[in-house]
């Protein structure tokens, strides 16, 4: 009998996503195993658990995906499975949070795809704007694109200490150079729509959080996407399928064009799909996080 | 390579029913993946998870099951469920809390079966006794004998509890349109001489009617009994009876015993799980389903 493939799930939260379970079941796994409520200071252990019981040729037949929604609890996660293995026994980990570092890495690559299609220019130096900038996946993008080159500020809803809090956090953990504001009034999110090239919208499904009045005092806009597929759209005016299609609700931005939720969703899945399969395929053990999967993003872009 | 089948399991409780766990997998759900200590408000959310990753053909392969022990709680999470679907990203959902909507679906059907096989009649305006009756499979059976036409009262050890089940299943299950009644056991004698079916729904080893009791009721026609382990809960039906003459019955009743209910249970079960599988559109599963699908199971079978 050949020895079946198994992905050890582990989640900080009392479940493990059925989101990625059924990616996992998709991409070929034979056996997945849900391990929820995973403290941090479990994964030492849990690691070594699963590295040492199907011998040399058993972990390459053995992986890890580490979810929960908490994208710093994630990466922890993540530099922990690593210290734990003990080589020839080490198996391949994938981390993705709340599914935020694909995601994010798809909207990102596919708005700087625009970017250079529709503006001949990249993301270096540009004023980008990150909506929701405080969740997973605002984060995991406000991140990415800055490492890309561009200036940008995360904005939460509610709270200036939230967003430069994380701000400050991420900036150290990963090396970027966020900025983080709190923007709760239309007036608010007017003003920083101005004065931006970019704008992403992670906030929550079913918000809108710009609308048509708010997009007309943009100026110098040059392309948006939204990740949020229940209607109504986050920004007003992109549709789903959107992808470089022309933004009507900025008219003082000539030219602006949109990437909307489901040409997000494509690469995503896509980027996700092939991560967990090269799991188990690459000749080493791998350990994907969002570099990875913006390296990979932008090739599939 | 097909995408394979997949049923997300959702439980109230620490622990999905293993019984559970193998009738999906030998209905042909290949992956089983437990959710557990699930609460109401969770539901959506991991719901929505579950439609949006395996795109249009892949949702064709994806359901979920609600387990629990929480009859209430299970309707309302499948509603909530069902609520989540964001079409065409939606699954099928099948909930059996206990295992008692198709228990309780197996039972009636099998007393209308002998109603009709041996007294020519049907569950229409029959005076129905639930011994036993606030647990989930007899709240269960108590709707849906209501809402077939019969007169159905609750019996308990408590009245009170009595009467709190029965108001929940005549507003809840029954929306209103059901008057199912409630007593106390101590108003049991009363109501034996004019009982036409008895179930009882009890827990295992404790007899719930006596020899006696069963030879005071003259209009008895069928009484059924889900407890398999003995003594019975209904003296004189037998877990294997299944149709047969109870010894002691002045009206010539026949009992039901708790294998020949679990048979029909484990049929309507299965077929529930397949027709996750096999719909062509998704599929939204709870007692009344369970019951009309032992019903035609039922009639196949005749």
């Amino acid at each position: 009998m050949t020895t079946r493939t198994i992905l050890h799930m582990l989640s900080p939260r009392p479940q493990v996503s059925p989101f990625d379970i059924n990616m996992a079941v998709d991409a070929g796994f034979d056996m997945i195993f849900p391990h929820a409520s995973v403290e941090p200071s479990q994964v030492y252990s849990l690691t070594q658990d699963i590295i040492f019981s199907r011998g040399p040729s058993g972990v390459k037949k053995t992986a890890i995906f580490i979810g929960g929604r908490d994208i710093g609890i994630a990466l922890d996660m993540m530099e922990t499975t690593k210290q734990a293995m003990v080589p020839p026994f080490e198996v391949s980990v994938l981390a993705d949070p709340s599914g935020a570092f694909t995601t994010a890495t798809a909207m990102v690559a596919l708005v700087e795809k625009q970017l250079r299609e529709h503006h001949g220019q990249d993301l270096q130096g540009k004023r980008a704007i990150v909506f929701g900038g405080t969740g997973p996946v605002g984060i995991s993008t406000g991140v990415i694109a800055s490492l890309a080159g561009a200036d940008v500020t995360i904005v939460d809803h509610l709270s200036l200490d939230t967003a430069m809090q994380i701000a400050e956090e991420y900036n150290h953990r990963c090396g970027s150079t966020l900025k983080g504001t709190f923007a709760s009034s239309g007036a608010s999110k007017a003003w920083l729509v101005t004065r931006a090239d970019v704008i992403f919208n992670a906030t929550k499904a079913g918000i809108q959080v710009l609308d048509e009045e708010m997009l007309e005092t943009a100026e110098r806009l040059k392309v948006v996407g939204d990740v949020n597929a229940v209607p109504p759209p986050g920004i007003a005016g992109i549709k789903s399928k959107d992808l470089g299609t022309p933004l009507s609700t900025a008219p003082n931005s000539p030219g602006v064009v949109s990437v909307g939720p489901l040409a997000v969703g494509n690469i995503k899945y896509k980027l996700q799909n092939a991560m967990l399969k090269d799991l188990l395929q690459l000749d080493k053990p791998v350990y994907f996080d969002f570099h990875e999967a913006f390296t990979r993003a932008r090739k599939l872009v | 390579m097909e995408k394979p089948y997949i049923l997300h399991m959702l439980t109230t409780e620490k622990n999905l029913s293993p019984f559970d766990v193998n009738m999906a997998q030998d209905a042909g759900w290949q992956v089983t993946m437990p959710y557990l200590c699930i609460a109401e408000s969770e539901v959506r959310s991991l719901i929505q998870d579950a439609i949006f990753s395996r795109g249009p053909s892949g949702v064709k392969r994806t359901a979920a099951f609600i387990g629990g022990r929480d009859p209430e709680l299970a309707v309302k999470m499948l509603n909530t469920a069902r609520e989540s679907m964001v079409p065409p990203f939606e699954i099928s959902v099948l909930a059996d809390p206990s295992g008692a909507f198709t228990t309780a679906a197996a039972m009636v059907a099998a007393a209308e079966r002998e109603l009709g096989k041996k007294f020519s009649t049907d569950l229409t305006d029959k005076n129905i006794i639930i011994l036993a009756g606030t647990g989930p499979v007899g709240q269960i059976a108590a709707v849906l004998c209501a809402k077939s036409g019969a007169k159905v009262a609750i019996f308990g050890r408590k009245k009170e509890k009595s009467e709190r089940i029965a108001n929940l299943c005549n507003a809840f299950f029954g929306e209103g349109n059901i008057q199912i009644q409630a007593q106390g056991n101590d108003e049991l004698e009363k109501y034996l001489p004019t009982a036409d079916v008895v179930f009882a729904t009890g827990a295992a080893g404790i007899q719930l009617l006596s020899a006696e009791q069963v030879a005071s009721a003259p209009n008895l026609k069928v009484a059924a009994d889900v407890n398999a382990v003995p003594p019975p809960g209904i003296a004189g039906i037998d877990a294997m009876a299944d149709g047969t003459p109870i010894e002691g019955s002045t009206s010539g009743a026949v009992g039901i015993g708790a294998l020949a209910i679990g048979n029909i249970k484990y049929k309507a079960h299965q077929r529930l799980l397949q027709l996750m599988r096999d719909s062509a559109s998704p599929v939204y599963l709870h007692y009344d389903q369970a019951f009309a699908i032992a019903r035609e199971y039922i009639q196949s079978q005749s």
